[in-house]
């Protein structure tokens, strides 16, 4: 790792924004500056439609958007121009917040070929297998999931469950969950919890996307950050998360004088 | 001719100038010493022969694939290469028509030309005619051939003068009670080939036959294949298709569904690149109480190749209580690549328990696309997966071990160089 990368954030967004590929262009993120460092874990929260899987997706480098203006940078690295494959080869990993089926592709097939474009090389069947089985175990998964096609037909916890096992098979070194929490019983989040515990370390960086304090009990985050129609309008820490979680959104929003503005309407003024 | 003005050619030299001709078919019957009947059976396909015309794109199943330009009689029989490799039971045979018509002759004659006559089409004629490549499976009654009977049959390597025709003709006589599993092997050279191909699978009660065809054509080979298979009492065909080479391959595959409670399956896959042309006609025609059908085929086109589908279900009155199902899907893996689809579905009688049909013509699933690239997958790797992925419910159907492994080991060797864009 050159000096500058060891001293640069994991993940460095700035002035990021972000719209839709259309027609119609409709711009979702509208400045957005969000630094990730080693070994922090942040969450971001926002009510419904402020952005937040569009800014997880545009930093996941998704085609289905377009970068109007500003960076991302992966371990100080401009990434902006580069395919999703190519951001998820240098660490980054997306659990999305609807994970999509792909029938024919068994989650075998899918690990198998990460693990081969992420490492370089094809791991041996054997220490594949061996790896799988371990991440299954700590997730308390049965290993007939994993000869099943890639969230076809799976439950919404099952689907979440899917994307904790390649979190914890691929170990990168920038994972951002999108409401990862969401449609999980209590068990299962606290099995995913411990998955992302388990991931925690001082090389990695972490942003938990999320509608619930919950998650954030088992998962302590350093910074808490608020989405409002685009923009981080509150950071702070986990206190942060609790006010959120006890008075709503309604104080953020009438503080900035957004009111219950929806996010198409305000747009276009860029 | 440069320079040169050809000569008149009169009517009986100008039939004597192809290899379709009646004294060519018999000159070459009686060169192989095949039994007077046989030799009659190549007289009624030469005449055929000249009897019929081309088809033409009105005719609708031939719509999409015009084959005015082509024509057969400049293509010269050319000797095959061709093994069988089976552990047969007692009483079985699967070998060459040739070495069969000594021992076997009395079954060759009754079922040869049983299901597909000579008189059906040109290329139907021209194999009658000059088939070179004849096998016959011949499964007696509670017969059971466990290991799969394997028939290697290729095209020569590199064409000398005149372009090359290989004739397989394959006859598949199951009685009653038996089973069997035939893999075609199909292969040719890079030199252009054209193979008119027949197969004719007689089920006799219960009897379960299941045929593979393996197509690894080289890129100048068209193939012109109708088979037919006829299912009596309670049997079964399980014909699948594996379409990866070829320039041309068009097949015509028909179950005539006679027996109570039979049931036939054709699976098909087809993957397609540069100028590629694939098509598949399909029929299953009902006619007996409770018997019940599926067709299903996949296609994936890169380049600009292309996909034709055009299925009829048929479900004749006397076909009281049948179910069947048939469904084509296309996708499409650059934006010059083309699939037509159309399956029908004839009703006769109102006592039908399902029929269900499905056609989709369609790009990849960004998506999917996306999903697989946000893991670290270049975007071929991505389609790779994709198309391996696609076929991979219909590979496992397939009642042949290893196939949907060999299928996904081929899928990725050929999308490796394939034209995504
Ligand atoms: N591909 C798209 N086409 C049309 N609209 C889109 C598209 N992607 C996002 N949007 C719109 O952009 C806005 C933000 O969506 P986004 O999914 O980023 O919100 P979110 O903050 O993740 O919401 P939630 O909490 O409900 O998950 C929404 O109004 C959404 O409808
Ligand atoms: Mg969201």
């Amino acid at each position: 790792m050159s000096e500058r990368a060891a001293e640069s954030p994991i993940l460095d967004v700035r002035g990021l924004k972000v719209s839709i590929a259309g027609p119609p262009e409709l711009q979702i993120v509208r400045g957005v500056d969000l630094a990730v460092r080693a070994g922090e874990v942040h969450a971001l929260m926002g009510p419904n439609g402020s952005g937040k899987s569009t800014l997880a997706s545009a930093i996941a480098g998704s085609p289905a958007y377009l970068v109007d203006e500003g960076q991302v940078l992966l371990h100080g690295e401009d990434v902006t121009a580069l395919a999703a494959d190519e951001r998820a080869r240098r660490g980054l990993f997306l659990s999305f917040q609807y994970p999509t089926a792909i029938p024919g592709v068994t989650m075998v097939n899918l690990l198998r070929a990460s693990l081969k474009a992420r490492r370089g090389t094809e791991p041996s069947a054997r220490e594949f297998l061996a790896e799988l089985r371990e991440t299954l175990a700590t997730l308390k998964m049965d290993e007939s999931f994993a000869r099943r096609y890639v969230n076809d037909g799976f439950s919404g916890g099952e689907k979440k469950r899917a994307e904790i096992l390649q979190l914890g098979m691929l170990k990168p070194t920038l994972a951002i969950l999108d409401e990862t929490d969401s449609g999980l019983d209590v068990d299962a989040l606290r099995t995913v919890a411990e998955g992302v515990n388990a991931l925690r370390s001082p090389e990695i960086g972490i942003l938990i996307i999320t509608h619930y304090e919950r998650i954030l009990n088992y998962v302590t985050p350093d910074f808490v950050h608020v989405l409002v129609d685009g923009r981080i309008v509150r950071s702070g820490d986990v206190s942060l998360a609790k006010r959120i979680e006890a008075e709503g959104y309604d104080p953020i929003l009438r503080a900035i004088g957004e009111g219950a503005t929806p996010v198409a309407a305000a747009t276009g003024g860029e | 001719m440069a320079g040169r003005e050809a000569p008149e050619a009169s009517s009986a030299a100008a039939v004597a100038a192809h290899p379709y001709g009646e004294r060519q078919a018999v000159d070459a019957a009686r060169g192989d010493a095949e039994p007077g009947w046989l030799v009659d059976r190549r007289v009624e396909g030469a005449r055929a022969f000249a009897a019929t015309a081309m088809p033409t794109p009105a005719l609708r199943p031939w719509r999409y694939t015009d084959v005015s330009s082509l024509a057969i009689e400049d293509h010269v029989p050319h000797p095959p290469a061709l093994t069988v490799r089976a552990e047969l039971p007692e009483g079985a045979y699967a070998g060459t028509i040739a070495d069969a018509l000594a021992s076997r002759g009395e079954v060759v004659r009754s079922h040869l030309g049983s299901l597909v006559a000579s008189t059906e089409g040109r290329f139907v004629a021209a194999n009658a005619a000059r088939w070179n490549a004849g096998v016959l499976v011949h499964l007696p009654r509670g017969s059971a051939v466990e290991r799969p009977i394997v028939v290697e049959l290729s095209g020569p390597e590199v064409a000398e003068g005149a372009s090359a025709a290989l004739l397989p003709r394959i006859l598949v006589v199951a009685e009653e009670r038996s089973e069997a599993t035939v893999v075609l092997r199909l292969r040719s050279g890079d030199a252009p080939l054209l193979v008119p191909s027949v197969a004719e699978v007689v089920c006799g009660d219960h009897a379960v036959v299941r045929l593979l065809l393996d197509g690894g054509w080289g890129a100048r080979t068209r193939e012109f294949t109708t088979l037919r298979a006829r299912l009596a009492r309670g049997a079964t065909v399980d014909v699948a298709t594996v379409a990866i080479g070829g320039r041309i391959v068009k097949q015509t595959l028909e179950s005539l569904i006679e027996g109570e409670g039979a049931h036939s399956d054709f699976r098909g896959v087809a993957l397609g690149d540069h100028d590629q042309h694939f098509d598949f006609v399909t029929l299953q025609d009902h006619l007996g109480p409770r018997t019940t059908s599926n067709v299903e085929i996949k296609a994936a086109l890169a380049g600009a190749s292309r996909s034709i589908y055009y299925g009829v279900t048929r479900v004749e009155e006397t076909a009281a209580g049948a179910a069947a199902e048939q469904e084509n899907r296309n996708l499409l893996l650059s934006r010059r690549a083309k699939a037509d689809s159309d399956p029908v579905l004839e009703i006769l009688t109102s006592e039908v328990i399902r029929c269900g049909h499905g056609a989709a013509v369609g790009p990849v699933d960004r998506d999917a696309l996306f999903y697989l690239q946000s893991r670290g997958l270049d975007e071929r790797t991505a389609l790779k997966l994709l198309v391996a992925g696609f076929f991979e419910p219909v590979a496992r159907r397939i009642p042949l071990e290893g196939l949907p492994e060999e299928l996904a080991a081929t899928v990725h060797a050929k999308l490796e160089a394939a034209d995504l864009s």
